[in-house]
């Protein structure tokens, strides 16, 4: 039997990994009726993991679940809408080019007599849907006319329609205007007050202490703190945050810092993500860039390579300056960009090892017609192999997406490194690498600051900026919004400067 | 399976060649089955047939083998042959220069190249400036040029076709005892085309492009150049092709390249080059090439109408690129 004070839902030991590496350590988690649950952790604390095992997106690898008191496990999101759990993503998952009506039923047209979709019924219901919620739209307006905040809107609806009993809810106020969100709350207390429960995720603690009734802290795949928010101090929320023991090694390299800037941004801007940037890069100096998702590092970034135009500003290399920059133009004056996505954007995955190596350095070694000199090629992939300890036991012919992540992105270092720049940005070098791999990386950056190099080195992880940095900033909202030194390194400084520093 | 195996060196090497051309026994056993059974096959008079109808397919297929190697396609190669075809005919048998082949012939092969080089490149632009897909940018081109030379024949000329060309020209169809001409030229643009893509930096470019632009572009390579320039390679292909074509047919004509586009295709794809992308290289597309004209030129002896070898083409084409997706299939497993 079930009572009305019993959990809706309750998850229990659940476990989760990905390629070895175990991302939620057998979580135990509550979910009351009618309550609105936070749930906050830093960037990769498996927030996002969670809620796709409990929307159906991923499989779990053990624990159990159960819903109203019966076991829920479900296959895939439509198993998921069918026992009454909501998702409302980051991304609305609507189809742009569809209209109102379509989106709320598209995965279940009512059909008439003959088989064909009942062009009336829909309306005639999603006229129902949309005076019930009174949403500002026709039936057959398009999703691409409509703003962030009613889409939105649209996607509560779709849910409720469903008879949504948990609603999920991952970082929604990210795209809405302050009124928007104003409106949201209240829909949400809405939904609270019909019974329905709701999962908040979202880094804006702010908004987490005004709309949720309990809060839960996720940190490296484990709970570490369910209570009230009555309960919680801001300050206490971001100790919980992070409050991470510094067991992670790292390289110790004696260097120096120089003099000379090699690199400066001054009042870069670029679109909704990048605002007025200025910031210096020392020879053999290592600087951090810390910021939570969507702060703008990797447009950031992006924008320094010359990969998106620079809409304001000015970049001076080598006491050059430049108002527009393209890759090839950064690459002569002696940059590398190490990007975040380096399936994508690092190499070319089904092409060999030897391909992606020079893929950079090529056109320095070719003779007077255009001739690549592959002995000079070969000789100096086998030296990039052996100074980075690539593991590949052909490189001519193994393909780069028969490697381990750790040596792939040893692959793209060593892409860069061949064609000897002086000024890195790293965007998350270590992401998707395993732990000895990472140890190595963090000794290749070491070593290149020794030798002279100015690295800009973009990272989520706040223990791994603090043991390899010299200097930390911070973004967000597009803005750098504070600074720290290494004597004065802190994680709860850093991670409160990136949840609430003023932008 | 583990691709790095250690086998004796010979399997090895041929297990390689077999993976790398599946190609190539497929040719090889055509060939000697036509030899056996198809009359007049294996003729001196045949054979040089086979190698004439071979050169300008292996010129045309060898420019457009670049572009399938960026994952794009271009079917405006087959109305350059028919523009080039009859305005180059019209330079040597009608304009005021046609008294002097001296000057009308150079001036022609020059300006049958110039539209291949034109063509290319507004199809380039097309691409890389306007964004469209290669598909509909020299789908465009191919109409509007087709069009173009329907119409300047029935101008110039009053019918599809110009006639009256010098003699000398004649050479470059390999009239006569000149028959190894076409050949060399043919055989020489494949060599090019086959040092540029695998000796230079330009061809590492091309391959880089064809996998994946965001790396190449982010890794400094020229990704629009890159494009441009293989676009305008498979318009002037094109040209140089409708020289020895129009040369070897003695006419200059609007209908040239008709039956063309799809031997060429057939023999880029059926060659082994890659409709995604980064992967072949002409060295198969002249096996290809071979073979596509073995089967033309078999079936036509043998009096199998057009329209059936067309059937065959069509089936080709998908068994190949069914071979290659399960062989494809086959490297992933091993990864």
């Amino acid at each position: 039997m079930t009572t009305l004070s019993d959990p809706l839902l309750k998850i229990s030991q659940v476990r989760k990994s990905f390629t070895g590496v175990q991302v939620l350590h057998g979580l135990n988690f509550d979910l009351k009726r009618g309550e609105v649950l936070g749930l906050v952790g830093e960037n990769g604390a498996g927030k996002s993991t969670l809620m796709n095992i409990v929307g159906g997106v991923l499989p779990m690898d053990s624990g159990t679940m159960e819903l109203a008191g019966e076991s829920y496990l479900p296959l895939s999101p439509l198993c998921a809408t069918e026992r009454g759990v909501a998702f409302v993503h980051q991304e609305l998952n609507l189809f742009t080019n569809l209209s109102v009506a379509e989106n709320l039923f598209i995965d279940g047209f009512p059909k008439n007599r003959f088989g064909a979709i009942d062009r009336k019924e829909i309306s005639r219901r999603t006229r129902e849907c949309i005076d019930q919620f009174s949403l500002p739209v026709e039936p057959d307006t398009e999703i691409e006319a409509l703003s962030a905040g009613i889409r939105q809107m649209v996607e509560i609806a779709k849910g409720l329609l469903k008879n949504a009993r948990i609603m999920i809810f991952d970082e929604p106020t990210t795209s809405l205007s302050k009124r928007e969100k104003e409106d949201l709350f209240k829909n949400i207390e809405d939904l609270r007050a019909k019974g329905i429960s709701i999962i908040y995720i979202s880094h804006i603690l702010e908004d987490v202490f005004r709309v949720c009734d309990r809060i839960t802290v996720l940190r490296d795949g484990r709970i570490i703190e369910t209570k009230a928010t009555s309960k919680f101090s801001e300050k206490e929320l971001i100790k919980c945050m992070v409050g991470r023991e510094m067991t992670q090694v790292f390289p110790t390299i004696q260097k120096e810092i120089g003099k000379t800037v090699l690199l400066e941004a001054k009042n870069v801007s670029s679109g909704s993500r990048v605002k007025g940037i200025s910031l210096q890069l020392i020879e053999g100096e290592i600087v951090g860039m810390y910021g939570l998702m969507g702060a703008g590092r990797t447009d950031l970034a992006q924008v320094m390579f010359g990969v998106e135009p620079m809409e304001e500003g000015e970049i001076v290399i080598h006491s050059c300056p430049h108002k527009r920059l393209n890759p090839r133009m950064c690459i002569n004056e002696g940059m590398a960009f190490i990007t975040e996505d380096r399936r994508q954007e690092g190499l070319l995955m089904t092409k060999p090892v030897g391909e992606n190596l020079g893929l950079v350095k090529l056109p320095h070694l070719l003779n007077r017609f255009g001739v690549v000199k592959s002995e000079e090629l070969d000789r100096e992939n086998r030296k990039a192999i052996e100074d980075l300890r690539i593991k590949v036991t052909d490189y001519q012919h193994q393909l780069a997406n028969t490697l381990s992540g750790g040596n792939q992105q040893k692959i793209v270092f060593g892409k860069w490194v061949m064609n000897r720049p002086k000024i890195f940005i790293l965007d998350e070098p270590t992401r998707g690498v395993d732990v000895g791999a990472k140890f190595e990386i963090y000794s290749i950056i070491a070593n290149l600051a020794k030798q002279g190099s100015a690295v800009l080195l973009i990272s989520s992880e706040i223990e791994e900026l603090i043991g390899t940095c010299d200097r930390i900033m911070v973004m967000r909202n597009g803005r750098i919004v504070g600074q720290s030194l290494k004597a004065e390194f802190d994680q709860e400084k850093i991670l409160e400067m990136a949840l609430q520093g003023e932008s | 399976m583990d691709p790095n195996r250690v086998d004796t060196p010979l399997k090895n090497k041929i297990i390689g060649v077999l993976r790398d051309m599946p190609i190539l026994p497929l040719l090889i056993i055509s060939f000697v089955l036509a030899a056996c059974f198809v009359p007049h096959f294996f003729t001196l008079y045949n054979l040089k047939n086979y190698l004439l109808q071979s050169a300008d397919l292996l010129i045309i297929s060898c420019g457009l083998t670049f572009v399938v190697l960026n994952g794009g396609i271009d079917f405006s190669v087959t109305s350059v042959m028919a523009l080039g075809s009859v305005v180059g005919a019209y330079i040597m048998a009608l304009s005021p220069l046609a008294a002097t082949p001296a000057v009308s012939i150079p001036v022609a092969i020059l300006v049958m190249m110039g539209i291949g080089v034109l063509v290319g490149f507004v199809n380039g632009l097309s691409v890389v400036k306007l964004k469209m897909p290669s598909f509909v940018a020299t789908l465009a081109t191919q109409l509007i040029v087709l069009g173009l030379a329907v119409q300047f024949a029935s101008t110039v000329s009053g019918t599809s076709s110009i006639s009256g060309l010098p003699e000398a020209f004649f050479i470059l169809g390999g009239e006569g005892k000149f028959f190894l001409v076409p050949v060399v030229i043919a055989f020489s643009m494949w060599l090019f085309s086959h040092w540029l893509l695998t000796r230079t930096l330009f061809g590492k470019r091309v391959y880089a492009v064809g996998v994946n632009p965001l790396t190449s572009f982010i890794s400094g390579i020229p990704v629009k150049k890159t494009i441009l320039t293989l676009m305008v390679i498979s318009g002037l292909f094109a040209g140089v092709a409708c020289v020895i074509a129009t040369a070897r047919n003695q006419v200059g004509m609007s209908s040239l390249g008709d039956k063309m586009f799809l031997t060429t295709i057939a023999s880029v794809i059926v060659g082994g080059t890659s409709t995604a992308g980064g992967f072949g290289g002409v060295n198969k597309t002249l096996l290809g090439v071979l073979f596509i004209t073995l089967l033309n030129n078999a079936m036509n002896l043998l009096g199998v109408g057009w329209y059936i070898i067309m059937i065959t083409l069509g089936g080709l084409i998908i068994a190949s690129a069914m071979t290659s997706y399960l062989l494809n299939r086959q490297r992933g497993n091993n990864a």
